[in-house]
């Protein structure tokens, strides 16, 4: 079974959910019995904007295959976090094509407390997306 | 069995609500020890059954649970749910409630919401937290976000066949249960016991219910809610996508032929919601709104309501003057058209949504001795300067117990009444 | 009868111990997973899991247990406290929204603090969504990651901010009184400021209201003598704010008070037409008042549309007014034979023309000087029309009233009646498009001096014209001009121009600055009983915040590492809350306006900043354990 011990290997994702919205949506999809990948692991956070640059980039370092932020969007609760976590992005997209990590690898997206679909469809894709690229491989500066 | 447990309070607000969470975590924000009734195997009210709500398209379900569990963790707060209010009376500076909790049937202590017994109950029955649109089981949860988390057996429908029972994993299962009656005994009361739709099959030019394909404004809210019945937007006779909707508003309101000659407040408003979101699902859908006066009063409602008209959504200015079944299944208007000079004209859609009208859910006579209005609702004594003050001292009143209203006015409201309750027990007691 | 609430809850306010266990310096954690009564159990191998955790460094108990949650399951946690055996706790199991502060309960009882908790959800996010193998694995990593966190957890404590139970309420209209009278009967100090001689605001130059016809003036009577029997209210009037600083709790607030020529000849306390109710206290030279106080209510009111030059005819032709200048004519008109009079001039027709300045569309109608349009619904006005239309027919049925209208907004309780009785009473109605309004013109050589020209939807577009010895302009509310305490107090101003909420359902009366509230009409258009109902609402907030005499707040709030901060301010760049941030040689937060959004943690070049009990360290502690696994 050598490639579901790659997939065991190579394809863990990060997600990082937030208390308000995202992370009880999550629950929500575990309510409705929907399976998804188990190559997922969801962290609750208050507000994403908390992670700096190199914490993304550090994920990629320790072999994550994939990160999807999932925030509370535009319904953000604190005052312009949700901008400046959008601008953070920006800027791990940017040293991400620096260290060739496909940019893919990362999503910002917003999840509300039921959106199911929304949800499922994400991961999903994540997963698909981590299975084809395998674990990333960083261009050292 | 029926030893009369009494129970001590400082407000016992009725009805478990987005008005009487409101009013109950403002109370025990201020220290005051409260006590929800909830008629309901579940706190949250109409607005937890919502879909999205308008002007800003949040979902309800966001809005309302964290409200929901900020009152069921709240120290200052308990919460009694599948209760009957038997009386409710004012005696002396001291309210007494009596009220009888209905069974589960089952152990609430024990339950651990996991809904085994629901997952291999066999029977099914047509389920109300849906529009009665799909099926639910005998032994259930009512929906995904209840709270409290614990099930419970209807046993109306249950087959007795004890399949719960053999796979519950705490044997929380009692099928002996007995009502139980207790005593609430407050300094205050807050009534807040909101609203139910006016009936679909009153009126008979609109088809007494009896049209396929026209349904309430609370079925299309479940059907655009995220857990829905179709889980998408489906007309339900046939499951066909409808590709032209119409709203009818006014369909129970300001008709004194019903009984109801005051505006709902809210249906022109939702009405305008549920076009926007349909435009989201069926983005090709012609969406109609046959409407007598569009009422967008709140603030951004009027931009939400043009945004509405800027999406295409159409509005016409008509009374409906009749509803029949039209061909494969359709549902066909009879409307004064404007363009062509009032002449009666008709008009065929896929599915047709009664934007009914808003009652009011409690009928206090004798339970209560509070008074009622002219339109039925709780009366306000002083609606003016302190609109949650009722015919009783130390009873009050907030959200659509005394009037239709929006979300955003009922708890606005919901505050008030906590403000006024809070005040009344420092002061006289 | 059963309680819904939390199943144990902990119904004593227990203090949280400070410190408690800071001594306590080697990790001990505790480990307890759930089976769920097989709701875990069936899809993860509960023993394996536990098996796979219990060599961890610091991990000194590992339980499992068929419902954690249940008596006996607390009851493992808190015996392993008291033994000394643990001295920190994960539990894995349900969703944490379901029973964190069960467990978090368990440890207070068995004086831990509760904070050096860490919960894993192996149900909602593990063996309800996979199953088998993959599902074990999932939860063995969580409940590592937990441990990791557990591990550099510290003790935290609600922290308690003084408060002083003392109001400041901006504006002396309906909505500052209602709200003042309420904060007075808390017991609080209250200081009303005002900017006038009088109280009552726009509600003064009010008659009767609808629907009720109640007088405007008894309201605003009842209101003061009820605040005047209260004896910890100081009105400032003559006043405005002239600096304002601090935090909830502790806000310094100057006022300044000028001399003023209004009617010095009335007695304190009498109510003065279209004024309002006199307060004889005018300084005689300029004053500065310094008040510390604990929260703020915005009640600073509306102001009427005043309509552009020659917006249907204002300015330009005479019988043109408003309907504010016509409720004010109408206290004092006359009727002879069945028709009305105002300022002696006969009324034969009067006409009302909705929505001038509300409800404008771009690109139909034309903004303002500033480029701006009112684009909401004024809320009030149809009412107020139709009521003051139904009085005219009520008492002058010789009148001809008519009303040229977009639509009727008569939605609040037994305004609808109000409605059906103008028609009733023969109220003329004229239905517009917003893109083909009335022209109002003069009527040179006719019977009366105006004529209205519209085409009505009401009768399918017929051209219609009317003429009238009066026009009365339906004006919109707009909010008053607040902008100096807008910028001195950083209030968030929606695109309606009214203050805004921070959610008009989760908080619809706060503002994003904790301690600053929102009452009535500096928020949206409301009537009386909606004012009174958002003053009422800012109370209680008011009251839940301040009647302790010290605010608790969160504990998950930015902390600086004084060691390793080199006062380089990056975190003061990015936090979005004005004076949060100090920097001192070393940053300094006030954890009284802190958010513990964590901005700052993700800027500071020294990792000196985190966010106390979510801090950026732990979590990558627990994407090492994830990601190593």
């Amino acid at each position: 079974m050598a490639t579901q011990d790659k997939e065991k290997k190579d394809a863990k994702i990060i997600i990082l959910a937030t208390e308000a919205c995202a992370y009880p949506g999550a629950n929500s999809v575990g309510q409705a019995h929907s399976s998804y990948p188990a190559n997922t692991y969801i962290l609750r956070v208050r507000a994403p904007v908390l992670f700096p640059e190199d914490f993304y980039i550090d994920c990629f370092k320790k072999g994550c295959g994939g990160i999807i932020v999932m925030s509370c969007g535009e319904e953000c609760p604190y005052d312009g976090a949700y901008h400046a976590l959008a601008k953070r992005l920006d800027n791990v997209y940017k040293m991400m094509k620096e260290k060739e990590i496909e940019i893919k690898r990362l999503r910002l997206t917003a999840i509300c407390t039921v959106c199911n679909r929304a949800f499922l469809k994400e991961v999903n894709q994540m997963n698909t997306l981590v299975k084809e690229l395998g674990p990333p491989v960083l261009k050292e500066n | 069995m029926n030893s009369r447990k009494k129970l001590n309070f400082d407000t016992v607000v009725i009805g478990g609500g987005i008005a009487g969470l409101q009013t109950a975590i403002d109370l025990g924000d201020q220290g005051f020890k409260v006590a929800i009734i909830e008629k309901d195997a579940t706190i949250g009210g109409t607005m937890i059954r919502l879909s999205k709500v308008f002007p800003t398209l949040d979902c309800a379900s966001c809005i309302t649970t964290p409200k929901m569990s900020e009152a069921a963790h709240h120290d200052n707060i308990t919460l009694f749910t599948m209760c009957t209010l038997n009386a409710l009376d004012k005696e002396s500076n001291k309210v007494t409630a009596s009220i009888t909790q209905q069974p589960r049937y089952l152990d609430p202590d024990k339950c651990i919401g996991c809904r085994q017994c629901e997952y291999n109950c066999p029977v099914y029955v047509l389920d109300e937290e849906q529009g009665d649109l799909t099926l639910r089981k005998a032994a259930y949860i009512p929906f995904s976000n209840a709270i409290p988390q614990l099930a419970l057996i209807d046993v109306e429908n249950c087959s007795l066949c004890g399949k719960c029972a053999k796979v519950c994993p705490t044997d929380a299962i009692d099928y002996f249960q007995e009502p139980e009656d207790f005593i609430i005994e407050a300094r205050t009361a807050v009534v807040t016991t909101g609203f139910n739709m006016t009936p679909a099959d009153q009126k008979k030019e609109y088809g007494q219910g009896k049209i396929e394909n026209v349904i309430t404004a609370l079925q299309m809210e479940r059907i655009l809610a995220p857990h829905g019945p179709y889980m998408r937007a489906l007309r339900p006779s046939d499951g066909k996508e409808p590709e032209s909707i119409a709203f009818i508003q006014c369909a129970g309101s300001r008709d004194k032929s019903l009984g109801v000659s005051y505006c709902s407040r809210v249906c022109c408003m939702y009405a305008i919601k549920q076009c926007m979101l349909l435009s989201g699902s069926l983005p090709l859908a012609d969406l109609t709104i046959y409407y007598m006066d569009i009422r967008a009063f709140g603030k951004g409602y009027e931009q939400f309501y043009q945004n509405a008209k800027a999406m295409g959504i159409e509005f016409v200015k008509s009374k409906i003057a009749s509803i029949s079944q039209g061909a494969d299944q359709s549902v066909a208007l009879k409307y004064e058209a404007q363009e062509e000079g009032g002449k009666l004209a008709t008009r065929e859609h896929d599915l047709v949504v009664l934007s009914l009208g808003i009652v009011p859910e409690w009928d206090p006579t004798g339970i209560c001795d509070i008074a009622k209005d002219t339109d039925q609702f709780i009366q306000c004594k002083m609606p003016k300067i302190a609109p949650t003050i009722t015919s009783i001292e130390g009873m009050f009143t907030a959200g659509v117990a005394s009037g239709p209203k929006d979300i955003v006015d009922t708890i606005a409201e919901s505050g008030a009444a906590a403000m006024e309750a809070g005040n009344y027990m420092k002061h006289y007691h | 009868m059963s309680k819904d609430n939390d199943k144990n809850k902990d119904d004593e306010a227990t203090d949280i111990n400070e410190n408690t266990d800071a001594n306590d310096t080697v990790e001990k954690i505790g480990v307890y997973i759930c089976h769920c009564g097989g709701n875990i159990s069936d899809h993860v191998d509960v023993e394996k899991v536990a098996e796979s955790v219990k060599n961890i460094p610091g991990v000194t108990k590992v339980h499992t247990n068929s419902f954690m949650c249940s008596d006996p399951g607390q009851e493992l946690i808190e015996k392993d406290i008291k033994s000394g055996s643990i001295n920190r706790v994960v539990v894995a199991s349900c969703a944490p929204s379901l029973h964190e502060s069960t467990f978090r309960g368990a440890i207070k009882r068995a004086d831990m603090n509760p904070f050096l908790y860490d919960h894993a959800n192996i149900r909602e996010q593990v063996s309800w969504v996979h199953d088998g193998e993959p599902a074990t694995a999932k939860a063995s990593i969580l409940v590592k990651s937990s441990i990791e966190k557990a591990r550099g957890l510290k003790a935290l404590d609600v922290l308690k901010v003084d408060a002083k139970k003392h109001v400041l309420i901006v504006g002396g209209g309906i909505a500052g009184m209602r709200s003042g009278l309420d904060l007075a009967k808390q017991g609080f100090e209250v200081a009303i400021l005002e900017k006038s001689p009088f109280l009552g605001g726009q509600a003064s130059k009010l008659s009767r209201l609808a629907p009720s016809y109640e007088y405007a003036k008894d309201l605003i009577v009842e209101l003061y003598t009820q605040l005047s029997k209260q004896n910890k209210v100081t009105f400032y009037t003559c006043a405005e704010m002239s600096s304002f600083k601090g935090y909830i709790g502790n806000f310094d607030v100057t006022l300044t008070r000028e001399p003023s020529d209004a009617v010095k000849s009335k007695s304190k306390g009498e109510f003065v037409e279209n004024r309002g109710i006199f307060i004889d206290n005018i300084p005689k030279e300029t004053e500065e008042i310094a008040i510390t106080i604990g929260a703020v209510v915005m009640a600073t009111g509306f102001k009427t549309y005043e309509p552009a030059e020659d917006e249907f005819g204002f300015n330009k032709l005479e019988p043109v007014t408003t309907l504010e200048q016509f409720i004010q004519d109408y206290k004092k008109a006359e009727t002879k034979k069945g028709i009305l009079y105002l300022n002696n001039k006969k009324i034969k027709r009067i006409a009302f023309i909705h929505c001038v300045g509300s409800r404008q569309i771009p690109g139909i109608h034309e903004p303002d000087k500033n480029g701006n349009l009112n684009e909401y619904c004024s809320r009030t006005c149809c009412s107020s029309t139709l009521q003051a239309a139904e009085r005219i027919k009520t008492t002058c049925p010789n009148t001809d009233v008519f009303d040229f209208y977009r639509d009727i907004r008569t939605y609040g309780r037994f305004q609808e009646d109000i409605y059906d009785s103008a028609s009733e009473k023969g109220v003329m109605f004229f239905r517009f498009e917003p893109d083909a309004q009335p022209e109002v013109t003069e009527n040179k050589n006719g019977k009366f001096p105006i004529s209205i020209k519209t085409k009505d939807v009401l009768t399918f577009n017929e051209e219609i014209e009317v003429d009238v010895d009066l026009v009365v302009l339906v004006t919109g509310i707009i909010p008053n001009d607040i902008s100096s305490m807008i910028n001195m107090m950083k209030l968030p101003v929606g695109t309606d121009k009214f203050l805004q909420e921070v959610h008009p359902k989760l908080r619809p009366v706060e503002v994003a600055n904790t301690g600053i509230l929102l009452a009535g009409t500096c928020q949206a258009p409301m009537d009386i009983t909606e004012s009174c109902a958002a003053a009422q609402a800012a109370s209680v907030k008011a009251t839940a915040l301040l009647y302790k005499g010290f605010v608790e707040l969160d504990p998950f709030v930015a902390q600086v590492d004084t060691e390793l901060c080199k006062g380089h301010g990056e975190c003061l760049k990015v936090c979005p809350v004005d004076n949060t941030i100090e920097i001192d040689k070393v940053a300094k937060v006030n954890p009284a306006l802190c958010t513990g959004c964590g901005i700052c943690t993700a800027v500071c070049p020294e990792n000196a900043i985190d966010v106390m009990g979510w801090s950026l360290k732990q979590y990558e502690k627990m994407v090492d354990a994830i990601l190593a696994a």
